[in-house]
Formats: structure tokens, C-alpha cells, sequence
């Protein structure tokens, strides 16, 4: 047994030292993943969410949908919230994205600001200009209808802030857009 | 054993102690992690790396950079920054994340420059470089018969042009050097580079009408052409001048139908319809692009204010996901994005003065003032094609268009039609029919050009 004394005894001095490091690390940064569980915690009831997809009248309709796990924290909530959106309407509306996408990472800043950071765009732009609106003001008035304390929504793509995508500027958040709603 | 035990805990522990969304970033004395999300990074720390004195003031709420003679001054939250006491308008805006300053590789480089240091590489592999490593940019000239052709090599990074009388700026996204003095022979007096910048200045009666980049290896060419007949035309023309911008052309082909229909051959068909359509009643017009060529957003508003024209139309042809839409909708600038753009390109105008609220304000109510004329155009734009049998009536709306912002006249963008809906494709596709939608648009123009101003509302 004493020869194990020096082993368990660097073993417990290790243990002690991961303990400190892991109590004295910054506050968790990928919210989506390893934010305190109060924060991030499910609501444990079905929710409803409100999306907006694209019609024929060139406007944005809202489509209600009960989600189940619905996380509080505003990340989170803001990533279940798109990719709600980008897998379509179940009442016949338009796809939001006119191409494949997946959402890489989702986050806000202190200001109500929340950044959705999607996959790359396929083409340098974005064929007619109903399609780069719909696009853009589908994402941004779904994530301020259902992520409290969000105010206004920048897009990234590929980890990068894009000046347009061949119309709308996109280098500073937009707020929603009720006037695109039908009513 | 006992030894694999240890390294198995150690590594443990080191998983533990690394920051989740740190990036490292390479410098002179090695990596170091830095905070990141997406492509923004922690400012203040690069700031430190290159051995600068960061202090903030929780009173003003501002970071002071100290290094040698040099002083950065830089608040979260804001898109100025105060540099040896001068205020410089930055790429974009110093944001808080997660409690830390964070801001793109643009911004951060205009930070770093007066320091002496560029971040370099992409958002996962950044370097943090002392500014003589930047990269050296090879400038050559070539005359032509219509003017000066200047590519600038060295540099894959696309630049914003800036023109003004006697000087043309291009701003690159990150810190430069000059490789040598420029080659060939043109109308360019000098070239120098500040910081981010490079700075050409012009031989007298010479501007900037055209740039677009290449690529194999990354250039960016800008064609330079006497400006006599704009200058004529600008201080003796008695009539009205009308901009009319085809969107899109050249590899940027906007919509496409499903017979392979081009919005940019279609709207350039109908800008040049309407082009002769207006000079035919003695309107003076002109087209931003009178071929398939490529030409960005801000070019296309630089000409038309370098024209003081009297309107600005863009012309385009729409797209959707929805199947079954069709019809014409015109836009003109959100006020949102007008207010917030305006008081950049103040800010960007006052760059080599001393910072002045007054102008910022001036500039701001002269743009909003312009929105009511732009409403007023759009208005005038879609009310005519609502005559049209056929088109369908999708109304007027505001939205931030880059290709509007920089307009300093009144400005609207038309949507004639939706190539993705084939019936529409086809109409918009036939000469008969581009010929009455210029028809229309020459007809609304005309009327916004004719109808006097409406007064102001009496005060109560």
C-alpha cells in the first residue's frame, strides 16, 4: 500500500488543482453548450414559437409552432428558433433560404444585439431582392418575436461579417420589420 | 504507468484550463489564446500583444492605448476612435460580448495601424504582425487613349474607394505598406499609403470612373478618365440629369429565369430604353454601366454625385422563393439605415478635419430631407407601372439598399418584375415589353422632376 502513498497523494494534488482551475474559469463562452443550467434550463412545458416565412404577396407570414425544451437563454433560444425556420413551413409558405444551410453558431452582446452565423452562401449573391428581404427580415422578426431581450439581429456567414449579398446592407444589426407582416 | 496516470490528469486539467472560444493567435513570441466569437475578436488583449498600455476609464468608457508617441483611444459601443487626438471613423463598430470588447479584423485594424501592427491571416488562424510585414502593394500605370489605367497588386482584400477632387483613397481591410514607388506612365502625381490606405493623388481634370477586381493573381484595377465632359455638364447643363443604374452585369448575372433569362441583360435593355426616352424630351441621362461590365454598389452612387444628378433610379428584376409571385415594387432608403449610414459617411468626410457635430447634423437633416423627395420618386415610379396591364401592383417600401446610401440626391430602386415566376420571365425577356416599362418609368420620372416641391406644413 505504501507504494501507491506517493501516486495517490500527486492523484489528489492533480485533482485539487483541476478543481481551482475549473471553479476559477472565466464564465462559460459557448453559451449553447456550457452555460449555467439555470440559464439554459428547458422550459419544461410545450411552447410556441412564432416563425415568419415568405408568400406570394411578398410579405411575411407568421406560422405558430409548439416546440418542446425551449431553452431561457438567449443564444440558445435564438439557434432552436432558426433552425425551426430553416426546416420550412408546415402550412405551404415559401423556404426562408433559397439553398442549403446550417446555423454554426448563434450569440448576443450587452446592447440586445444577437448574431446568427449561418453556413456559407452557395453564390456571391442573392438572386432578386425579394428573396435577400424575405431572407433577412424572416431571421430577424422570428428571433425578436420569441428571445427576450433581443432588440436587433446581424447575419454572419462562414464566421464573417458580409456588407450585403448583393442588396441589402448587412454590416450593422437590423431591427424587426412589422411592416413586412401580413396582416 | 503511474507516469501515463500523471499525463492523463495533466491533460485533463489543461483541457479544462482552455478558454472554449479562444482562438490562438500568432505572434512574434508565439501563440497566444485570445477570446473570439465568429470573426470578432477581444481588442483590448491584441491591443496589449503588441505591447501597448491599455487603461480604461470606467468615467468615460473608453480604452487608451499608449505606445511611444502614439495614442488610441477607443470606446465600446462606438465606430469612432480618437487617434493621436484625431477622430478616424472605424470599418465597423467595437461591440461587448460576454463583458469583452470585440470587433472584426477590419476594425481591429484600424486600431492596431497607428500602433505599428496588423492582424493578418484568417478568423481561425490570425498573426499579429509588426506593420513592416504588412503587405507590400506594387502599383502600376498604364495610359490609354480614354485615360489612365492603375491596378494595385499585393493584396487579395477588395478596397472601398473614396473619391474626391484632385485625390483618390482606397481603404483595404487591414494595415499596408508601398512594395515602390508606382511603375508605367499616367495621370497620377504620387501614391502613398497611410495606415490602411492608399492614397493616389491625380493630375488636375482627372477621376476615378470605373474599378473592378481581378483575380489570378488578386488586383484591383481602377480606369481613370478626364472629367472635362462631367465638369461641363455639371456647370453648364440647363436641364435636369437623371442617373439610371441597370443593375448588376458582367459575372454578377442578379436574377435568373427559367429559361435562362438575365436580370442583368434585361434591366440594362430597359435603362437604355428609358435613357433615350428621357434625352428624347431634352432630360439629360445617363447610365451607370453602358455595357456587361461589373460595377460595384458605391460606384454606381459615386457617379451619380459626382453628376449632381437630380435623381437616381436602379432598375433591377426580382427573384423569390415563393413560386407564385409576380409583379413591380419600388423602394427607397429605410430611415433607420439612412441615419446610421449618414453619420458614417459624415464621420468618413471630416476624416483629415477636426471632429464637428454641426456638419454630422447638417449632413443628416439634409439626407433625411432627400428621403421625402425619394418617397415621393418611388411613388411616381410605381404609380405609372400600376398602369401597365399585367403588372401587378406590389407597392412602394423602404429598405436599407447599399446601392442608396451613398445617394446624395433622390433615389429609388424598382423591381420591374420577377424572373423566377416563368410567365413574368418571358414578358420581361420581350423588347415590346421592356419598351413600355421605360415608357413608364420615363413618364414618372418626368412628372417628379415637373411637380414643384410641396411646401412645408404651416406651423401651428
Amino acid at each position: 500500500m505504501s507504494e501507491y502513498r506517493p501516486l495517490l497523494i500527486a492523484a489528489a494534488i492533480v485533482a485539487v488543482l483541476v478543481l481551482v482551475v475549473v471553479l476559477a474559469r472565466p464564465r462559460p463562452e459557448s453559451p449553447d453548450e456550457d452555460d449555467d443550467s439555470a440559464d439554459v434550463a428547458p422550459t419544461p412545458a410545450p411552447a410556441n414559437l412564432v416563425l415568419f416565412f415568405p408568400g406570394d404577396d411578398g410579405l411575411l407570414h407568421r406560422e405558430s409552432r409548439e416546440v418542446h425544451g425551449l431553452p431561457t437563454a438567449l443564444p440558445a433560444r435564438a439557434r432552436l428558433v432558426m433552425e425551426e425556420l430553416i426546416s420550412g413551413s408546415a402550412k405551404g409558405f415559401a423556404p426562408v433560404f433559397p439553398w442549403p444551410i446550417t446555423v454554426e453558431e448563434t450569440f448576443a452582446d450587452d446592447q440586445g444585439n444577437v448574431f446568427v452565423d449561418f453556413s456559407s452562401p452557395p453564390v456571391a449573391t442573392v438572386g432578386g431582392t425579394s428573396t435577400e428581404l424575405m431572407l433577412v427580415f424572416a431571421t430577424v422578426n422570428s428571433i425578436v418575436a420569441n428571445c427576450p431581450g433581443s432588440e436587433r439581429v446581424q447575419v454572419l456567414f462562414a464566421g464573417r461579417e458580409v456588407k450585403t449579398l448583393g442588396h441589402l446592407d448587412l454590416s450593422t444589426p437590423l431591427r424587426p420589420r412589422p411592416d413586412l407582416v401580413a396582416r | 504507468m503511474r507516469t501515463r496516470f500523471l499525463f492523463a490528469l495533466l491533460g485533463l486539467m489543461l483541457c479544462f484550463s482552455t478558454p472554449v472560444s479562444a482562438v490562438p493567435v500568432m505572434t512574434p513570441r508565439g501563440p497566444v489564446e485570445v477570446f473570439s466569437r465568429a470573426d470578432l475578436f477581444d481588442v483590448a488583449e491584441l491591443v496589449r500583444l503588441t505591447g501597448a498600455e491599455v487603461g480604461f476609464s470606467a468615467a468615460a468608457g473608453s480604452y487608451t492605448a499608449l505606445l511611444g508617441e502614439r495614442e488610441v483611444q477607443f470606446t465600446p459601443g462606438g465606430t469612432l476612435a480618437v487617434v493621436d487626438g484625431r477622430l478616424v471613423p472605424l470599418p465597423g463598430p467595437i461591440r461587448v460580448v460576454e463583458d469583452r470588447p470585440v470587433a472584426t479584423m477590419a476594425t481591429i485594424n484600424a486600431l492596431l495601424a497607428p500602433l505599428g501592427w496588423s492582424l493578418r491571416g484568417t478568423a481561425a488562424a490570425p498573426q499579429l504582425v509588426p506593420l513592416a510585414a504588412a503587405p507590400g502593394l506594387e502599383i502600376s500605370l498604364t495610359r490609354s487613349p480614354t485615360g489612365t489605367l492603375v491596378v494595385a497588386r499585393g493584396s487579395s482584400l477588395r478596397p472601398r474607394m473614396d473619391p474626391s477632387p484632385g485625390e483618390l483613397r482606397l481603404t483595404y481591410g487591414a494595415p499596408l505598406r508601398l512594395a515602390a514607388p508606382p511603375t508605367g506612365e499616367g495621370e497620377v502625381l504620387g501614391a502613398e499609403v497611410r495606415d490602411t490606405t492608399l492614397l493616389l493623388r491625380l493630375a488636375p481634370g482627372v477621376e476615378a470612373v470605373s474599378t473592378y477586381p481581378l483575380d489570378n493573381p488578386p488586383r484591383y484595377v481602377v480606369r481613370l478618365a478626364a472629367t472635362a465632359p462631367t465638369a461641363d455638364l455639371v456647370t453648364h447643363r440647363v436641364g435636369p440629369l437623371v442617373v439610371l443604374d441597370p443593375g448588376h452585369g458582367g459575372e454578377d448575372h442578379g436574377a435568373r429565369g427559367p429559361g435562362g433569362e438575365l436580370e442583368k441583360d434585361i434591366v440594362l435593355s430597359v435603362a437604355r430604353m428609358t435613357a433615350a426616352r428621357l434625352q428624347a424630351t431634352g432630360i439629360e441621362a445617363r447610365l451607370t454601366r453602358e455595357g456587361d461590365e461589373n460595377l460595384s454598389l458605391q460606384d454606381r452612387t459615386a457617379l451619380a454625385n459626382r453628376l449632381r444628378a437630380d435623381a437616381f433610379v436602379s432598375i433591377h428584376a426580382n427573384a423569390s422563393t415563393a413560386r407564385g409571385a409576380r409583379g413591380a415594387e419600388t423602394y427607397f432608403m429605410s430611415a433607420d439605415a439612412s441615419d446610421a449610414v449618414a453619420a458614417r459617411a459624415a464621420a468618413t468626410e471630416n476624416l483629415d478635419a477636426s471632429p464637428d457635430t454641426v456638419q454630422l447634423i447638417l449632413w443628416d437633416l439634409a439626407h433625411v430631407a432627400n428621403l421625402n423627395a425619394s418617397s415621393r420618386l418611388a411613388r411616381a415610379i410605381q404609380g405609372r407601372l400600376n398602369h401597365l396591364q399585367g403588372i401587378r401592383d406590389r407597392g412602394v417600401r423602404q429598405a436599407p439598399f447599399v446601392v442608396l446610401t451613398g445617394a446624395t440626391m433622390p433615389a429609388a430602386l424598382v423591381e420591374i418584375g420577377f424572373l423566377s415566376n416563368r410567365e413574368e420571365a418571358a414578358r420581361l425577356a420581350s423588347r415590346p415589353a421592356q419598351d413600355s416599362i421605360a415608357a413608364a418609368l420615363t413618364e414618372a420620372i418626368l412628372s417628379f422632376l415637373r411637380a414643384p416641391e410641396p411646401s412645408p406644413e404651416p406651423e401651428p
